[in-house]
């Protein structure tokens, strides 16, 4: 398998906005109107109150300037009500763009393959998710702002278009003057621009590595409370704070510079203008004093637009440097045609930034739509035979990894991975399952092959137990089913738990399965967390099972009544709940393939792999 | 809760100080900014009246000069003040952030277990980014602006006072109701906040178990409670943008309504012949002229109802107390350590034990009751020097024991000894350095192999962390690294397994010096040749040192001088590990047998371990 390649040609950040644009396109559009009104309304009770004037004064009954405050009062209920309306609009319309965003970040990170963040292979380097968040809050945003920007920008170009057009129709050659800050602006975002991205970048970099190690902080609490780090690790977070100080500071002021730039540039042309619309006043005739006060007038909204628009146009590169740093996490190809042979279909496929998923939010009016129902897992065809052929994978600038490993599992058969420490056992079960890229090798699933193990080894085909099994803040039913619903689901968590030799463990628990385990299930012993994953696996009701490593922190009792109940050698007499569900036993012998060095597991073991220094050293079978 | 003004006081105060002369700096620049605010449109008349009435073009030159002079000015005010501005935020909010990591980071682990990392990072990071404008900006601009409308209302009396008097009943009356209508949004932004510290938490936690949720097929699941998490999160950034509008839309309403009273007093004075025309129009001029800078206090305001509701946030998590009570100052001994029990009585849930006691009811379950204390009524002693093996099933209390030695929790009733001293009498800093700990779940942090070994310690030199990686054989593994102790590590980085990552956890104890160094489960998930391998380290690390050895196989406790088997919180069996094992009735001797029985089918790995040490 060839290694993804890297983005090889990044659409411009213009095509970016475009999409983000078109994905709620009749919001986005409403949204402009509204802010043109908003923005446009001051007019309105200026010329009102030159009437109001004109009435006090030509009409001494004094009878319609009441006519004129009352037009005044409704304008200023009308913006009132634009305003709250418009406030409404734009907030449906920036969330729904940085939640987009942030689905589809989170939606990449979870097809690309799930061991590749902590392992750095992505884009070089290791990400952790206290730096991810760096993403999802600070790049998301930017690009929202930059969208919600476009509008605005739209709004003005309104006003600053029918500008130029009432004062070309008064003199158009001074008009075209106008133009000279707008090439002097442009030129110097250009010129600008390696820089603003470089200093955007550095700053967002700093930021990451702040979030980072807060994350590592509070996952890693009762470490550092052990190792008494609390002082050493502040001084290091204080390093990092005030590295992130400099370069936000430094980036901040150099965006004002531009925009000091901007507005000199423009202020230097509006002297300019007015100074060549005065010499023109009376002398020639060429302007008379009405039509060079209307210049005037107008130039103000060309100036302001200017100044505008050359803020906007740095924050497109800004927002460029958010924009690569998000496609490069999660890359840039849009939904790919399926390659894989019929039998075994890519149930997803990678996104990009801008894919146009639905989210289901409430719309402004009218009801939320119904959430689409938890797909259950697809049938499989029953497993006859797993091959892998030359698997291979090293991890990033590093000898460490696995080489050339070929295995066959036949169905029902347990195959036990042994070796030392750092033997690349747990790797090769990351290649085989798609959570690390394979840089070379073949998967053949019943002789078919698989194209996209993260895709299509999962369940009901395979379910993995890793090392370490992770767990969210919910309850434990939740923890377990993962979003598994379906009307035999209670039965078959039941059984999975008997199975697992967690039930009587469940049962002390002071809520049971509805007890909320807490951050990482701390509220779980070790053990506990082991036979909980295993649960988690059983009522998957898998083809395969995977288990890195499961019984390291049971007890030599536990562990057996485990591998009898899993291997469906437990006698009846044996179990000690007369009435467990009989539906915790599967119907056949499940095929598993195992990482462990208990002898109560490789004495049971069909084959043997011994790993060593990522290599398969000998396949021996026991039995 | 409300803010106290106190608090916003206490804030600008504490992390303010030490920048006095850069905010000094920055009220000077922003006054005079708000100053020429005033000043430019001045210009901007004089120089249309001087063109129409036809002035000498030199003239007309130096005003335009004039013009393109103060905006330069103001282009660098606005720069001096971007920079001190945001100098003296960053200063100060990185100072907040730090307090509240210290905070966080002394609480109890029961907080830690209900809150999740994400969220935490938001609420120290993202909470305090919102208080910037509050530190840098908000009482200079409100001040100064509030100093603006002063005074023109004093340009005002002077000129007229029946006008001052309109004109002061009206800004007073605008920025009582804009003072009020802030208050409006302060509550739903910070259910807003507390939405966003859900969704960075939901975010984090489920980037932190991708591979569980990827293998396990659960991608759906996450996408759906997303779904729900944004839905909720909408909901609530509805309700605060929109009662944020209120001030905004209030302004709007203020003016209107004002320059209409002003406009109609006008017409009827005027229609009285009370006043000049030039009078109605001085009346209206001025109510526009309060209108910018009572929008651009209107402006901070806004702003301010995020910081106010992030301050909530954080005065909130500066509130919480550690459930722990008060150490105190004592040190401990030098050398070996001894520990002892004495009446221990421990539940994660404290009332369990305090009702259990008072009532005398029995402490285990019962039909009513199922839930039973976790440690109950706990007595040994271990002499100093000695290794402890601690056996039991999982859950039956093994690793608690081994928590309340480092005090993360606190026991409801009993004693615990450290050398002969009752550990609440301890210091936390120096418990922490006498005992050494090593778990089975290994943190390591995002960054080199030096720092996880030293925790960014720059005391620890490198020849100590050569020394001690060298004592656990990890030397081969360190030379094979791209950049050695340079080498960037993470949860699982370069092909660090989780058994290595073990290792490491031994390597961080051997840096220390402590007097009892308890081992929870650690080479469990060593292979067997690996583990002893390390056995030699480990009798290093034991040496002269007392140990706490906890395990859930009889072989890995075989060193242990005694023995202590756990049952469901209670003791089963305690003493001398040779006594035990020649007392075939024992429940350790019994364990033992058990165990060598389990491992008689132990021979396809004893073969491949001797095949593997003869290749190697």
């Amino acid at each position: 398998m060839p290694v993804r390649p890297q983005s090889i040609s990044v659409p411009s950040i213009w095509q970016y906005l475009w999409q983000m644009i078109r994905y709620a396109q009749r919001l986005y559009w409403l949204d402009t109107f509204l802010w043109l009104v908003i923005t446009g309304f001051p007019i309105v009770p200026g010329l009102l109150i030159r009437e109001f004037f004109d009435s006090l004064t030509q009409s001494p009954e004094g009878g319609t300037p009441w006519l004129w405050i009352g037009l005044l009062l409704a304008a200023g209920a009308g913006r009132v009500i634009a305003i709250f309306v418009g406030r409404i609009t734009k907030t449906q319309h920036r969330f729904l763009m940085s939640a987009l965003v942030r689905h589809n970040l989170l939606l990449g990170l979870l097809q690309r393959p799930g061991a590749e963040l902590a392992t750095g292979g992505i884009n070089g380097h290791a990400t952790s998710p206290g730096e991810l968040l760096s993403y999802f809050r600070e790049d998301a945003e930017q690009l929202e702002d930059t969208v919600v920007g476009t509008n605005e920008i739209l709004a003005e170009a309104v006003f600053a278009g029918v500008s130029v057009a009432l004062m070309l129709s008064v003199n158009a050659t001074i008009t075209l003057l106008v133009f000279v800050p707008l090439c002097a602006i442009t030129a110097l975002v250009r010129r600008a621009e390696q820089r603003l991205k470089r200093y955007r970048h550095a700053s967002r970099q700093a930021t990451q590595q702040v979030t980072g190690l807060l994350g590592d902080l509070f996952t890693a609490v009762q470490a550092i409370k052990v190792a008494g780090a609390e002082t050493p690790m502040l001084a290091e977070l204080k390093v990092r704070c005030d590295r992130r100080r400099r370069q936000v500071v430094r980036d901040q002021v150099f965006t004002a510079l531009l925009n000091a730039g901007f507005d000199n540039i423009v202020s230097l042309g509006t002297g300019l203008v007015l100074l060549l619309a005065a010499s023109k006043l009376g002398a020639q005739g060429q302007l008379t004093v009405g039509e060079f006060a209307l210049f005037i007038y107008y130039l103000s909204f060309v100036t302001y637009f200017l100044g505008f628009l050359g803020g906007f146009l740095a924050q497109t590169q800004q927002c460029s440097v958010s924009v690569a740093r998000m496609t490069s996490l999660i890359g840039t190809e849009a939904a790919q045609p399926g390659t894989s042979p019929a039998s075994v279909p890519p149930t997803s496929q990678p996104s990009c930034l801008t894919t146009p998923y639905p989210l289901y939010l409430k719309p402004i009016l009218g009801s939320p739509p119904p959430l689409p129902k938890p797909a259950g897992f697809p049938p499989s065809e029953p497993l006859q035979e797993l091959r892998v052929e030359g698997l291979t994978y090293h991890y990033p600038g590093s000898d460490n990894g696995i080489t050339n490993i070929s295995l066959t599992l036949g169905r029902g058969s347990l195959t036990v991975i042994t070796g030392r420490v750092g033997a690349g056992k747990t790797t090769l079960l990351r290649v085989l399952l798609g959570l690390l890229p394979s840089q070379a090798g073949a998967i053949f699933w019943n002789n078919q092959p698989v194209t996209d193990p993260a895709n299509q080894l999962i369940p009901p085909r395979v379910a993995y137990t890793p090392q370490v099994p992770q767990f969210f803040s919910t309850t434990l039913r939740e923890n377990l089913l993962l979003g598994l619903a379906g009307s035999d689901i209670p039965k078959r968590l039941q059984g999975a738990i008997t199975t697992a030799v967690f039930d009587q463990d469940v049962a002390r628990l002071p809520e049971g399965l509805d007890t909320r385990i807490g951050t990482q299930g701390v509220r779980l012993s070790g053990g506990q967390k082991q036979r909980a994953a295993a649960a988690r696996m059983l009522v998957r009701q898998p083809e395969l099972l995977v288990f890195d490593d499961l019984s390291s922190a049971l007890d030599v009792n536990t562990e057996q009544r485990l591998w009898e109940r899993l291997l469906g050698q437990e006698s009846a007499s044996e179990s000690d709940q007369a009435a467990a569900p009989s539906t915790h036993r599967l119907d056949h012998p499940p095929t598993c393939l195992i990482v462990s060095h208990r002898p109560v597991v490789l004495s049971q073991a069909d084959q043997v792999l011994v790993l060593e220094a990522g290599q398969l050293l000998t396949a021996s079978s026991p039995r | 809760m409300k803010t106290s003004r106190s608090f916003y006081t206490y804030l600008l105060t504490t992390y303010l100080s030490p920048y006095r002369l850069q905010v000094a700096g920055l009220a000077l620049t922003l006054l005079t900014s708000i100053g020429l605010q005033v000043f430019n449109p001045q210009l901007m008349r004089g120089f249309i009246d001087a063109a129409v009435a036809g002035v000498a073009q030199r003239i007309l030159i130096q005003i335009s000069l004039g013009f393109i002079a103060i905006a330069l000015v103001r282009q660098a005010l606005v720069l001096a003040s971007t920079y001190l501005g945001e100098t003296i935020a960053w200063h100060a909010t990185n100072t907040l952030r730090l307090d509240l990591v210290r905070h966080t980071l002394h609480l109890d682990l029961p907080f830690h277990a209900t809150h999740t990392p994400g969220e935490l990072i938001e609420r120290v990071d993202g909470d305090v980014d919102a208080l910037s404008r509050f530190f840098s900006q908000f009482v200079i601009q409100v001040l100064g602006n509030g100093l603006l409308v002063m005074g023109i209302l004093g340009v005002l009396w002077w000129e007229d006072w029946r006008a001052g008097l309109g004109l002061s009943v009206f800004a007073i009356t605008a920025l009582g109701l804009l003072s009020r209508l802030q208050v409006l949004a302060v509550e739903p932004w910070r259910v807003y906040r507390q939405m966003s510290a859900e969704f960075y938490g939901f975010v984090a936690e489920h980037l932190s178990g991708l591979e569980d949720l990827r293998a396990n097929g659960a991608t759906g699941y996450v996408r759906h409670r997303l779904y729900g998490i944004l839905r909720r999160w909408l909901k609530a950034f509805h309700r605060a943008r929109l009662t944020s509008t209120a001030l905004w839309g209030g302004t709007v309403g203020v003016f209107t309504v004002g320059n209409a009273i002003a406009l109609s007093l006008g017409a009827y004075l005027w229609n009285q012949n009370a006043i000049t025309i030039g009078t109605v129009y001085l009346l209206f001029y001025y109510t526009t002229l309060l209108q910018d800078p009572i929008e651009q206090i209107r402006a901070e305001l806004e702003q301010f109802q995020q910081a106010a509701a992030s301050l909530q946030r954080i005065q909130h998590l500066l509130k919480q107390r550690s459930q722990l009570r008060a150490s105190g100052q004592t040190q401990l001994p030098q050398g070996a350590l001894s520990v002892a029990f004495k009446e221990v009585w421990f539940s994660y849930q404290p009332s369990l034990v305090t009702r259990y006691l008072s009532l005398e009811q029995p402490p285990y379950p019962t039909t009513h009751n199922p839930e039973r204390a976790t440690l109950q009524n706990l007595t040994f002693r271990l002499p100093p020097g000695q290794v402890l093996g601690l056996l039991g099933h999982t859950g039956s209390g093994k690793s608690t024991l081994a928590r309340l030695l480092l005090r993360l929790y606190d026991i409801q009733a009993g004693q615990i000894y450290l050398g002969g001293v009752n550990i609440s009498q301890v210091s936390p800093q120096n418990l922490t350095e006498r005992i050494g700990f090593v778990t089975q779940d290994v943190q390591l942090f995002q960054t080199s192999v030096r720092n996880n070994l030293t925790f960014f310690n720059p005391h620890i030199s490198d020849g100590e962390v050569l020394q001690a990686l060298e004592d656990l054989g990890l030397m081969p593994w360190l030379i094979g690294l791209p950049y050695g102790l340079d080498t960037e590590l993470g949860e699982d980085r370069s092909g660090l397994s989780a058994g290595q990552a073990q290792l490491l956890a031994f390597a961080r104890v051997f840096l220390k010096n402590p007097g009892l160094v308890i081992l929870d489960e650690a080479s469990s998930r060593l292979d067997p040749l690996t583990e002893q391998l390390i056995e030699q380290g480990i009798d290093r690390l034991l040496h002269r040192r007392t140990g706490v050895i906890i395990a859930h196989r009889v072989q890995t406790v075989m060193g242990a001088d005694q023995i202590l088997i756990l049952e469901q919180g209670k003791i089963l069996e305690y003493g001398d590990r040779r006594t035990l094992m020649a007392n075939p009735q024992s429940h350790f001797a019994r364990l033992y047998a058990h165990a060598a029985l389990a491992n008689l089918g132990q021979t396809p790995l004893g073969r491949i371990s001797k095949e593997i040490i003869r290749d190697s």
